[in-house]
């Protein structure tokens, strides 16, 4: 701890170096004092005895040890000593000491003058430290806070070399490394903040490797003139700091215990930014594998049904054929024509959400506008709606949209089809612009919405049924229409891809609402004419 | 009789679009290869009709026989694709395919394509298709009019020749891009925003409900068809 404090006062508390013009001010401010002092002494000359006298000079050279730097404040009060012993102690005018009458007086006036200097001095000191450490300790704070929030830390280097630099007083360098430590020593492993040559570039991977600390006072090659400190954390350390110093000699104990401090903290934000990498690489990994299950079982369980339909109409065609009548037979064809349908359907589906769950999928993008999207849905229902149930409603006004228009008919195929299918009564397609979402600063949208009158869907399933692979109770009802096993999950993940959403709203007077959010892009200037 | 050039390579698909063809009164021959196909239309001493070609082949791209086709005459070309394939779709269809169709399809819905695009067969060398009519609505290129229900309608340029770039391929698609460097010039055709604008203007001129269009269709992604004439 003594030794702490030692460097406290040799390096870091040392009070920032005076301006001239403070200076000067300060030395005016003494002068002032020692003429007060002298004018007091001479106003008090032959009414009191000398040691009342001497006490105006020892109070003027306290009070300047206030704002006086140690040397300066004992130089001020040996001039108040010599003057005093000069003008007022007999003989006066003259430095002679009456040895056995004024010695004793003269040196105890000095002696408190110094000893009070330097308690001051002292002080002063400690207060300096105290404010130091209280910056120092906002500072780090900042940084924390700033790493801490930073999904990239790596982006935090120049904040720290900064701080580094300013505790070694000369530029600093970070070697940041990217992800694992690599078996050998290469510059695309690492990113380097600031410059460094050869040699401190072979330090750095040195101190990152061994994960130890160099340079003055670390005990391990001592002689360099820079601090080599590494970024640790509990697995180990994610890069090195180098830290110039401007005067290796009188590097100090805390500058080096702060600096450490600080690579520290980056290399524990470094290290939360790995294991969040590596714990979404695995998370992807396993939603991936998930969907994969899930179509397989799509695949195993809504294939069979109309395959079996197939198989029985067509083997029943093929081995009996010629004992059935023609409107069997022409059952029999379109019972396979429709499942055949289907399968298709269920197929696109399938193939759709393996596509869209696949990394780096790119959407072919257009603009599209709402009304021809809505034109060629009802186009795609009007060959299984002979009731004509589907009807469209369009806001005037409405923006062109920024999507892949297939994925979009696709997502309005299902949507409308398992409407029909779900339902008896009308089916609404209404399109409408949300100029913000209520309570969230998200940008406008466009709004399209599949309404039916159906049972609805019970609140235990709002949100299983975009789960791939889920149907509605009512689903297992006789006669409720099959496959749609990944259509809601397929729409989902449509809208998703598009920066959408997909959303189930329960109507006031029963039956359903699917919502399609999307995103309004300002779009590009309109054609002249 | 009509002939017709079949590239298909499954096996199963071939001979039942063979013979449901074949049925109809066309004159089929059948390539399970590009090559075969190829080696077909070379030697043939006169070319088919019609060309119906599937884009999964074994040995490559559909494009070299379009390519081919297109070299010596405008024999009209039909696309069949599998959904995965609508680049290669597309790109087939700005290099001048007539049509296409997305597996599975039914026989109805080829025999109607057929006629379709036999209807357009050497646009490139008659004159083109210059009159439509359907229901209620006239469109004389030549005179440069446009009736509704008896009514002229007023149309801007820009509409007009967006309508009459349609009618001249009525009932088959129309890419996107060929409208736009039809239309508007090579230059436009990245400009689709221009297409919904102009589309959306016909549309409210000549469809009784423009959210539920019969005449001019939207092929989601790929162009625009008008619905063909009665």
């Amino acid at each position: 701890m003594l030794g702490l404090n030692q460097g406290l006062y040799t390096v870091i508390a040392v009070p920032r170096r005076a301006s001239w013009r403070g200076r000067v001010a300060g030395g005016a401010g003494a002068a002032l004092l020692w003429a007060a002092a002298w004018g007091g002494a001479s106003f008090l000359d032959h009414h009191v005895d000398l040691a009342n006298q001497a006490m105006l000079f020892v109070i003027a050279s306290v009070v300047a040890s206030i704002w006086l730097s140690a040397p300066a404040a004992f130089a001020f009060a040996l001039a108040c000593m010599l003057s005093f012993n000069w003008g007022f102690v007999p003989p006066r005018g003259s430095l002679a000491v009456d040895l056995e009458r004024h010695a004793v007086l003269l040196a105890a006036m000095l002696a408190v003058s110094w000893l009070i200097a330097g308690l001051v001095w002292r002080l002063r000191a400690q207060a300096t430290a105290a404010r130091d450490a209280a910056r120092w300790a906002g500072r780090l704070q900042a940084l924390g806070e700033a790493l801490r929030d930073s999904a990239e830390p790596a982006d935090q280097a120049r904040p720290v070399s900064e701080a580094l630099a300013e505790l070694g007083g000369a530029p600093a360098a970070l070697m940041l490394l990217h992800d694992e430590l690599p078996p050998a020593d290469s510059a695309e492993a690492v990113r380097v903040q600031g410059a460094i040559d050869a040699d401190e570039r072979a330090g750095l991977w040195l101190c990152l490797r061994q994960s130890q600390s160099f340079g003055p006072g670390t005990g391990r090659h001592t002689e360099q003139p820079a601090w080599y400190l590494p970024l640790r954390s509990r697995g180990g350390s994610h890069g090195a700091a180098l830290v110039r110093l401007a005067d290796p000699g009188s590097a100090s104990e805390i500058c080096r215990i702060r600096a450490q401090a600080l690579c520290d903290l980056l290399g524990v934000a470094l290290q939360r930014a790995t294991l969040a990498r590596q714990s979404e690489a695995a998370r992807e990994m396993a939603q991936s594998q998930g969907v994969r299950n899930a179509l397989l079982a799509s695949i195993s369980h809504d294939y069979r049904t109309p395959l079996a339909v197939i198989l029985g109409a067509a083997s029943s065609l093929q081995d009996q054929g010629e004992r059935l009548s023609a409107s069997q037979r022409a059952h029999l064809a379109t019972q396979i024509v429709d499942e055949v349908r289907l399968l298709s359907r269920m197929t696109d589906n399938t193939l759709q959400l393996a596509r869209l769950d696949a990394p780096g999928v790119t959407l072919r993008l257009d603009w599209e506008s709402s009304e021809e999207i809505i034109g060629t849905a009802l186009a795609h229902a009007r060959r299984f709606d002979s009731d004509h149930r589907v009807r469209a409603r369009l806001e005037p006004g409405l923006p062109l949209l920024r999507c892949d228009a297939m994925l979009l008919s696709q997502l309005l195929d299902n949507l409308v089809d398992n409407a029909l299918k779900y339902s008896t009564g009308p089916v609404e397609l209404v399109v409408r612009h949300q100029a913000a979402l209520p309570g969230e600063t998200s940008a406008a949208h466009v709004v399209i919405a599949v309404r039916d009158r159906g049972a609805g869907v019970a609140p235990a399933d709002r949100r299983r049924v975009f789960e791939v692979f889920q149907r509605g109770h009512a689903a297992g009802a006789p006669g409720a229409a099959r496959g749609v096993g990944v259509g809601l999950a397929v729409c989902r993940a449509i809208a998703r891809a598009h920066g959408g959403e997909l959303r189930l709203r329960p109507r006031a007077h029963g039956g359903t609402s699917f919502e399609l959010w999307l995103p309004v892009v300002p779009p590009p200037a309109e054609a002249a004419e | 009789m009509m002939r017709v050039l079949l590239v298909e390579d499954d096996r199963e698909l071939r001979t039942t679009l063979r013979d449901a063809l074949a049925l109809e009164g066309y004159d089929v021959s059948t390539a399970a290869s590009l090559s075969e196909g190829l080696a077909l239309w070379t030697h043939a001493r006169s070319g088919p009709d019609l060309v119906v070609l599937d884009l999964g082949l074994p040995d490559g791209d559909g494009e070299t026989l379009l390519a081919a086709l297109r070299r010596r005459e405008s024999t009209p070309v039909l696309v069949i694709s599998a959904r995965q394939a609508d680049g290669q779709k597309i790109r087939l269809l700005d290099a001048g395919a007539d049509d296409y169709l997305v597996k599975p399809f039914s026989v109805g819905e080829l025999l109607a394509r057929m006629r379709v695009a036999l209807r357009h067969r050497g646009t490139a060398l008659k004159p083109a298709l210059t009159r439509y009519e359907a229901d209620d609505l006239t469109v004389d290129l030549a005179a440069h009019r446009v009736d509704l229900r008896g009514e002229a309608v007023h149309l801007t340029p820009t509409e007009f020749k967006l309508l009459a770039r349609l009618v001249r391929s009525a009932g088959q698609v129309v890419t996107h891009r060929q409208l736009l460097a039809d239309v508007w010039g090579e230059e436009f055709t990245e400009h689709t925003h221009y297409l919904r604008l102009y589309m959306g203007q016909l549309r409210a001129k000549l469809e009784a409900d423009p959210a539920d269009p019969r005449r001019l269709l939207t092929e989601p992604g790929v162009g625009y068809r008008l619905a063909e004439s009665a």
